[in-house]
């Protein structure tokens, strides 16, 4: 106690501040920089204006797609995603290196540049794109286009946050119900699943937030039909910056609904 | 009915250290797995529940070969260190979850004593009663052989005598080979039939609590079993009985065969001699009386422990009940007669 008391002393500022204090001066400025240009948002439309407006059919097609692709990308990546996060989970080894890496790379690149990888496998010019158009189903210009576009970007959230998920539940727990007679089907069922479960939900949570904010690789697969993120470019290009408000709102409320789930159902990753 | 583990030949190779190759047979009784940390026990079991695969060999279960099947078909029960309990489900559910047929889950609980605390979750029962909830979990499968690795050691003393001496109850009525790995002395004697001593990956003896305490084959396993008394010696004389040896400025008469050295290792447990006053009658007259002054007594509860200088390299340890220490005003300095009897003494050939 005393010892913890004679620390604090010895890094209390001239100016009788503490490093603690010191520290929050310096980051508040940040934390600012996050939240002032939030609420100026919400105060740039009058709320009535906002919510007329919401009924507006640019603002109710681009939420239903975006809100349908979403669904569907996060489906898809949480269908694939979870056996290859128990899988990076499970394995050691260069493979397993080399495919967490490949896992990652749609993280770290940019969207533009995920959207042209894309359009050589998927676009018009290439023969799956041919393929598909020919078959009556287009993979770009689609919500299909869409969907490719949202799970290639949103998907390694649900692989990389399930990963550390399973990687934290004991393989002792697993090894037990395996000896106790049990399947590895009924063992991931009924141990490591619910186990897992926060953490899986928190990588669902994130990849739906990404998804439904994506916009560089959606707007080179699928300029139509409109997702929020390219209704707001164009209300903004075309009509100017009020124009693009009420999507924005929109966006700002899922997100935030996103990150209430976080702290609550879910284990947040960053907590 | 009597059924049969036996492992031969089973081998496993890692960066570090080699497991094997081993041979263990294993019948309807306890098998205590006494060695230190890092000699190979957890991998043994490791091996018999199908956790770890073993690079060659066989292990097989009354005629069943083990290796290569799964974890969940080779009917191996098996105790983790700290209980293994799902921590989502509660005792019940840990337990039904395992139980082959209903009804079993209560039967167990009441045999083990958690029915109390069954509605309780694994972070809300006891060290102790989380072992026994694993316990009652494992038993719920009627498994062909149980597995236990240090079930008892997180455990606090008067928790740990307790559930050892209720444990040995519930072995004696499993009709199972039974494995238990310890690294605690005590705990393999009172609960293994056998115990089997391992170092290195290897099994180094395997016997009868008392043989392995009494008659080590090597200076590691008189160690590992809390025999002091190593003292170097010199076979003097070979008899038909027996040989005599001699240690420092003693003779001692045994009725130990010839070793195979004329240079022995002298082995006596501390356990396995008498201390009198030094002009006390001897009740038995062929034990050999050796006489010596304390240089340091210790109370270590049950026993007092004396080392007593009796003209040899180092002093022997011997063990004294508490009444014998007090009945003989015993302290530093006190001069005693040693008696060891002849069958006392142990010796392990040179290079052993």
């Amino acid at each position: 106690m005393t010892a913890e008391t004679h620390s604090d002393r010895s890094e209390t500022s001239a100016l009788g501040l503490d490093w603690l204090d010191v520290s929050l001066l310096g980051g508040g400025v940040l934390l600012l920089y996050y939240v002032v240009p939030l609420v100026s948002l919400f105060l740039a439309v009058p709320a009535g204006d906002v919510l007329s407006r919401m009924g507006d059919p640019p603002v109710v097609d681009s939420a239903t797609t975006s809100v349908l692709s979403a669904s569907i990308s996060t489906g898809l990546a949480t269908l694939f995603g979870l056996p290859l996060a128990y899988w990076l989970a499970r394995t050691d080894g260069p493979v397993a290196k080399a495919a967490l890496a490949a896992v990652v790379l749609p993280l770290v690149l940019p969207p533009t540049v995920g959207g042209i990888v894309l359009l050589t496998v998927f676009g018009p010019g290439s023969p799956l794109g041919e393929a598909a158009t020919a078959a009556g189903f287009p993979l770009t210009r689609s919500l299909a286009g869409v969907v490719l576009a949202q799970t290639f970007v949103a998907s390694p959230f649900v692989v990389v946050t399930a990963k550390a998920a399973f990687e934290g539940v004991d393989r002792t727990l697993e090894h037990a119900s395996r000896s106790l007679g049990k399947s590895r089907l009924t063992t991931a069922r009924n141990v490591t699943l619910p186990l897992a479960g926060p953490g899986i939900l928190a990588g669902v949570t994130l990849a739906f937030a990404r998804a439904i904010g994506e916009f560089g690789a959606t707007m080179m697969m699928a300029y139509y039909p409109r997702t929020m993120p390219v209704q707001i470019w164009v209300s903004f290009v075309e009509l100017g910056l009020d124009n693009a408000y009420p999507v924005a709102i929109l966006l700002v409320l899922i997100a935030a609904t996103a990150l209430v789930l976080l702290n609550t159902v879910a284990s947040n990753p960053w907590d | 009915m009597g059924l049969t583990l036996e492992l031969s030949r089973v081998h496993k190779a890692y960066d570090q250290f080699d497991f094997g190759p081993l041979d263990l047979r294993v019948d309807d009784e306890v098998l205590a797995v006494l060695g230190p940390s890092g000699s190979g026990k957890t991998t043994l079991l490791s091996a018999i529940a199908g956790i770890t695969a073993p690079d060659a060999g066989s292990i097989r279960l009354d005629g069943r070969e083990l290796v290569g099947l799964p974890l969940e078909d080779r009917r191996v029960g098996m105790v983790f260190q700290e209980g293994a309990l799902f921590p989502h489900m509660t005792a019940r559910e840990n337990i039904e979850y395992a139980a082959a047929k209903s009804g079993r889950a209560g039967e167990l609980a009441a045999l083990l004593e958690v029915d109390d605390v069954l509605d309780r979750t694994p972070s809300a029962l006891s060290g102790g009663e989380r072992q026994r909830v694993a316990l009652a979990r494992t038993l719920a499968t009627d498994p062909d052989v149980l597995l236990l690795d240090e079930p008892l050691s997180s455990l606090d003393a008067p928790i740990r005598t307790r559930l050892r001496d209720e444990l040995h109850g519930l072995f004696d009525s499993l009709d199972i080979p039974v494995l238990y790995v310890t690294h605690d002395q005590r705990t393999a004697t009172a609960l293994g039939d056998r115990i089997a001593i391992v170092r290195d990956g290897g099994l180094e003896q395997v016997g009868t609590p008392s043989a392995v305490l009494t008659r080590p084959t090597n200076r590691f396993v008189a160690n590992f079993t809390g025999n002091e008394n190593l003292l170097e010696g010199t076979v003097a004389e070979k008899q038909s009985d027996g040989v005599r040896v001699r240690v420092g400025d003693c003779d001692f008469r045994t009725t130990a065969s010839a070793p195979d050295t004329s240079t022995v290792t002298v082995c006596i447990h501390p356990s396995r001699m008498a201390v009198e006053a030094p002009n006390g009658a001897s009740g038995d007259s062929t034990a050999n009386a050796v006489s010596g002054t304390v240089c340091r007594w210790l109370n270590e509860g049950s026993a007092y422990r004396l080392d007593v200088d009796v003209g040899t390299a180092q002093p022997l340890a011997v063990n004294v009940p508490p009444t014998t220490f007090e009945r003989l005003s015993l302290e530093t300095g006190s001069d005693v007669r040693i008696l060891v009897p002849r069958e006392s003494i142990h010796l392990i050939p040179d290079g052993a």
